[in-house]
């Protein structure tokens, strides 16, 4: 799980993880440290990923078959763990994108906000 | 989660371990990019990342099957718990061990008897038909020619209906000649059961023509002993009976059913069997009729059927069924013909041996609650600390499990050694005990009953240990003694037990007065240094009476200038020799009225040359024996024994007196009166015997030298077969034996059966006396306080003694009733095996009552001596 940094207290919606992972890895394979900064930079720094979640939900997203994982040489040039989005995966990310949009409207709707 | 991760767990970790170190090392890296120093941006990537070790144990959990994770744990806990204290361990496992591996033993025996199927196609439809004289005995008379034709021809059940008979010929071709078994066969007698040749073709009914040129077929074993398994077998001639037969076929492995026999014919080339008295004689019964029944047909219309004919048969020819005769038809399933005589012995020892087994769980379990009693404070501060009682419960399972598992292995090795003894001993009994083998059936045997055995020893403690208190932590009251539940399950288990082993301990009494009664049958003659071996006459050569006086002569004269032999006599039986039938044939007594349709009294014939009665040592009672000058030009006589004599000629001499075997056209004088001799075994009734001379009667089967020796009679077994030889150097010799080893192949089944039973009820009495003084040292240890008050209070040593023993004692009469009341409803099982001894005997319960109290008596003192020896002041302040 992530937790926003600023808003200590506010934790991100359950699975909303495993998304982020998933839509990181579109762009390519990468390793555990990339796609946790990925994460933050992306969201400019809001969204801090805490390494204790992200290491299990890499875990279980391989275990479902939505990543592949395969040793490799990291950037500099140490062995590094790097995982890729499989097809399984990328049919995973579609859905969980489109249902993550629809929950972000549904609440804008309910808290009448105008923009998201 | 997948299995496959649980068992990579460990690999995996090491790759998180080696995953999560790397991202460390990049964010040190970046935050030294970033301008930190060294020591910082170890710090900063550290707290960043969080802990490690968290991570670690999540996905290590993620990778868990929490059920099986549990199992491992409890069952490496138990093994370690079970190596802190061997001697339990060790004393345990070889308890089951013993008890499984006899069940297994035997069930092996049972599975590869009872259970497989026959090696025949569909078994199932393959009937043996009876037919009985039932008004004269319950022996099986067999069918004649006639008969069989009738039945084949007019039945409606049976696809297929075959005849066989048994004979034994010289087979004249091989090294030497070679006395065959040889089973004589209609011809569709292998389709009927269904077999397909091994090597070749099978008799079909081409051959069983009188024109046809002869053929035999080869059992395998007698293929493999008598030519090595030669494959080029086929085609190779043999003379028998003066006729050259060719070698057609050979049979595949097969139960020695009816017979062990060595070579197979069709019915046209057996001599005896082709000739026209034996074909047209309706009352000729030697043939054993084997039938396949019709699809769908079952027993009961085939039974139905056979006796319609049977009926229509009686009406047409009533001279061949006498009414007084009572004939009548039965049909067999092949199974149950083939098994019926070890089948209630395997299944009794198989029920023993699982008595056994439960008393030794029954034991087991009381020893595993006296140690989780010891440890129940350890119980109490894991229940304390959150374990559920289902988790303690779970973990003496894991216990008891490992050491029935390690019992069970242990005991299969035991069965794999033992279960060869077994074989030869079933054997004895049922032509099936060839082909047994451990097979997977037996495997899961094993394993069930090993699981059966974990479950019932582990859940008894399991379950008191599971309710243990928890005040026991506190030290108060009942620390080292365990609670009232714990003493009253262990005083079930020890009333169990004396149940369990006096049920054994009754049919093994009954089993040894039996062979008691069996080995102290008077055999009516004496067994000690008589050799005896068969002679297997050539019918073509000695065909009459004078060739035959003269062979016979010859023999006995050289036979007796042996140095070392005492006397040497030709007989028509060998007494004891149960595979030999004996000769039989109505009688006319002079003086006697013959009633019209009524059969003739049958009586028993046998052939001797005068020195039998001496070397057999039977005695006689009065008259005289036979003697060289008894020739064929003298008059007839024969000599009849004490129980003929006494059905006959109740109160008056027999000799003198006399008899017809041809229905009043020669007469016979009775010259002499001996005494009975149990002729076909220890266990069988005397029967109406006549002794015929044999230089005045033709010998129709096959003679057997009998020579009292002055030593070790074995020793010249050689030198007779020699002298035989010289005689005629192609006349077999066979069956050498003794007869005390005949006496003692008789006693072999019994005396064996008697061993294993004995065996297991010595093994249940100890099991069930370690019980008691286990229980009662218990009960003294947890009433030590109790004992002292009462000491103090003024209880003498005898009363304290008495009191100790009644509580001690009282599951063990209340077991003694028990096992008396189920030995009554059990002991009938034995009836068949039992010779001269009632399985409802009163004596032997009450002998074993008597036995099983004095034994726990016994048991009892020691613990009760400690109990009076408990010094008050110490009881009372131990604790």
């Amino acid at each position: 799980m992530a937790r926003s940094k600023k808003t200590s207290d506010s934790e991100m919606l359950q699975g909303t993880l495993d998304m982020l992972i998933l839509k990181t890895l579109v762009m390519g394979p990468a390793h555990g440290h990339t796609i946790a900064h990925i994460i933050e930079q992306a969201s400019e720094e809001f969204l801090q990923v805490e390494q204790g979640s992200l290491y299990p939900a890499l875990h279980r997203l391989e275990d479902r078959g939505w990543l592949s994982s395969s040793w490799g040489a990291s950037e500099n040039n140490r062995k590094a763990k790097f995982y890729k989005l499989t097809a399984a995966g990328r049919r995973q990310l579609v859905q969980e994108t489109s249902r993550w949009r629809q929950i972000v409207r549904a609440i804008g709707l309910v808290i009448g906000e105008d923009e998201a | 989660m997948s299995v496959r991760r649980f068992f990579s767990r460990k690999r995996s970790d090491e790759d998180l371990r080696r995953e999560m170190e790397e991202h460390i090392e990049l964010e040190r890296y970046l935050n030294l990019e970033r301008g930190l120093g060294e020591k910082e941006a170890t710090r900063q990537a550290l707290i960043k990342f969080g802990s490690r070790q968290r991570v670690r144990e999540d996905i290590w959990r993620m990778n868990s099957v929490t059920f099986f994770e549990k199992l491992l744990r409890d069952f490496s806990y138990a093994v370690r718990t079970l190596l802190r204290s061997p001697g339990f361990t060790v004393l345990a496992v070889i308890t089951l061990a013993l008890g499984i591996g006899a069940n297994t033993a035997i069930f092996t025996v049972i599975n590869g008897v009872l259970l497989r199927p026959l090696p025949y196609l569909n078994p199932g439809q393959i009937v043996h038909l009876e037919q009985t004289a039932t008004r004269v005995g319950p022996d099986r008379i067999g069918f004649s020619v006639q008969e069989v034709q009738d039945y084949r021809q007019q039945s409606r059940s049976f696809s297929d209906l075959s005849e066989y008979h048994s004979m034994t010929f010289t087979l004249l071709g091989a090294k030497v000649p070679q006395r065959v078994v040889t089973g004589v066969v209609s011809a569709n007698y292998f389709n009927v059961l269904g077999v397909r040749p091994a090597l070749g073709r099978l008799i079909n009914p081409s051959d069983e023509t009188m024109s046809a040129p002869p053929v035999i077929m080869l059992s395998y074993a007698y293929w493999v002993k008598a030519f090595g398994a030669d494959p080029k077998i086929l085609g190779r001639p043999f003379t028998m009976n003066d006729r050259v037969h060719t070698v057609i076929g050979v049979l595949p492995p097969l139960p020695e059913f009816p017979d062990a026999n060595d070579v197979y014919m069709p019915t046209t080339s057996c001599p005896f069997r082709s000739s026209q008295g034996m074909i047209a004689n309706r009352d000729a019964r030697v043939l054993t009729v084997l039938a396949r029944l019709k699809p769908g047909v079952t027993l009961t219309q085939a039974q139905a059927d056979i006796n319609t004919i049977g009926h229509r048969l009686a009406l047409s020819y009533p001279k061949s069924y006498p009414p007084a005769a009572g004939l009548a038809m039965k049909i067999t399933p092949l199974q149950q013909e083939l098994t019926h005589a070890a089948r209630p012995t395997l299944l009794m020892l198989l029920g023993a041996s699982g008595l056994v087994l439960l008393l030794a769980c029954a034991n087991l379990a009381n020893l595993a609650l006296s140690r989780q009693l010891h440890r129940s404070r350890e119980t109490a501060i894991r229940l304390a600390s959150g374990a559920s009682t289902w988790d303690i419960f779970r973990q003496l399972m894991a216990e008891s499990m490992t050491v029935a598992l390690a019992g069970g292995i242990l005991g299969l090795g035991i069965a794999m050694a033992t279960v060869r003894v077994l074989v030869a001993y079933a054997a004895r009994m049922t032509p099936l005990a060839t082909d047994i083998h451990l097979d997977s059936h037996v495997l899961l045997f094993s394993f069930i009953v090993a699981l059966i055995t974990g479950v019932l020893f582990g859940s008894i403690p399991g379950f008191i240990a599971s309710r243990s208190r928890l005040s026991l932590i506190a030290g108060s009251g009942e620390r080292t003694a365990g609670s009232e539940r714990g003493t009253r399950t262990r005083n079930i288990l020890v009333a169990a037990q004396v149940a369990f082993s006096f049920v054994l301990l009754v049919g093994a009494g009954l089993m040894m007065r039996s062979l008691y009664n069996l080995l102290s049958v008077d055999p009516g003659f004496k067994t000690a240094e008589v050799l005896s071996m068969n002679l297997p006459l050539n019918w073509t050569k000695y065909s009459d009476l004078k060739t035959q006086n003269t062979f016979f002569q010859q023999i006995v004269e050289r036979a007796q200038q042996i140095p070392g032999t005492q006397s040497v006599a030709l007989s028509s039986m060998v007494p004891l020799n149960n595979t030999e039938g004996g000769m039989n044939g109505g009688i006319t007594v002079e003086g006697r009225a013959v009633v019209p349709g009524e059969p003739l009294p049958q009586v028993d014939h046998q052939l001797s040359t005068p020195d039998y009665f001496r070397v057999l040592g039977i005695p006689m009672l009065s008259g005289r024996t036979f003697t060289d000058a008894d020739t064929s030009n003298s008059a007839r006589v024969a000599i009849v024994n004490a129980q003929m004599a006494q059905h006959y000629w109740p109160h008056l001499d027999p000799i003198g007196r006399r008899v017809s075997t041809d229905e009043g056209k020669t007469w016979t004088t009775i010259v002499g009166v001996v005494s009975n001799v149990h002729q076909y075994g220890l266990s069988q009734d005397f029967k109406d015997v006549l002794y015929f001379p044999q230089a005045q009667v033709t010998f129709m089967g096959d003679p057997s030298l009998l020579i009292r020796t002055r030593n070790e009679p074995t020793q010249l077994a050689d030198q007779v077969t020699t002298i035989i030889h010289q005689i005629d150097s192609q006349q077999p010799v066979t069956d050498i034996r003794t007869l005390d080893q005949l006496r003692n192949a008789q006693l072999g089944t019994p005396r064996v059966t008697s061993i294993l039973l004995g065996t297991f009820a010595g093994v249940a009495l100890f099991i069930t006396l370690v019980g008691v003084i286990g229980t009662m040292g218990l009960s003294v240890t947890r009433r030590t306080k109790e004992l002292g008050i009462r000491m103090a209070l003024g209880a003498t040593r005898r009363e304290i003694l008495f009191n100790v023993l009644r509580h001690g004692m009282a599951p063990v009469v209340a077991g003694i009733f028990g096992g008396a009341i189920a030995a009554a409803l059990t002991t009938s099982v034995l009836t068949s095996m039992l010779f001269g001894i009632a399985p409802h005997d009163r004596v032997t319960p009450a002998t074993i009552a008597i036995l099983l109290t004095t034994v726990a008596l016994i048991g009892c003192l020691i613990p009760g001596r400690r109990a009076i020896r408990i010094d008050p002041m110490k009881a009372l302040r131990s604790e």
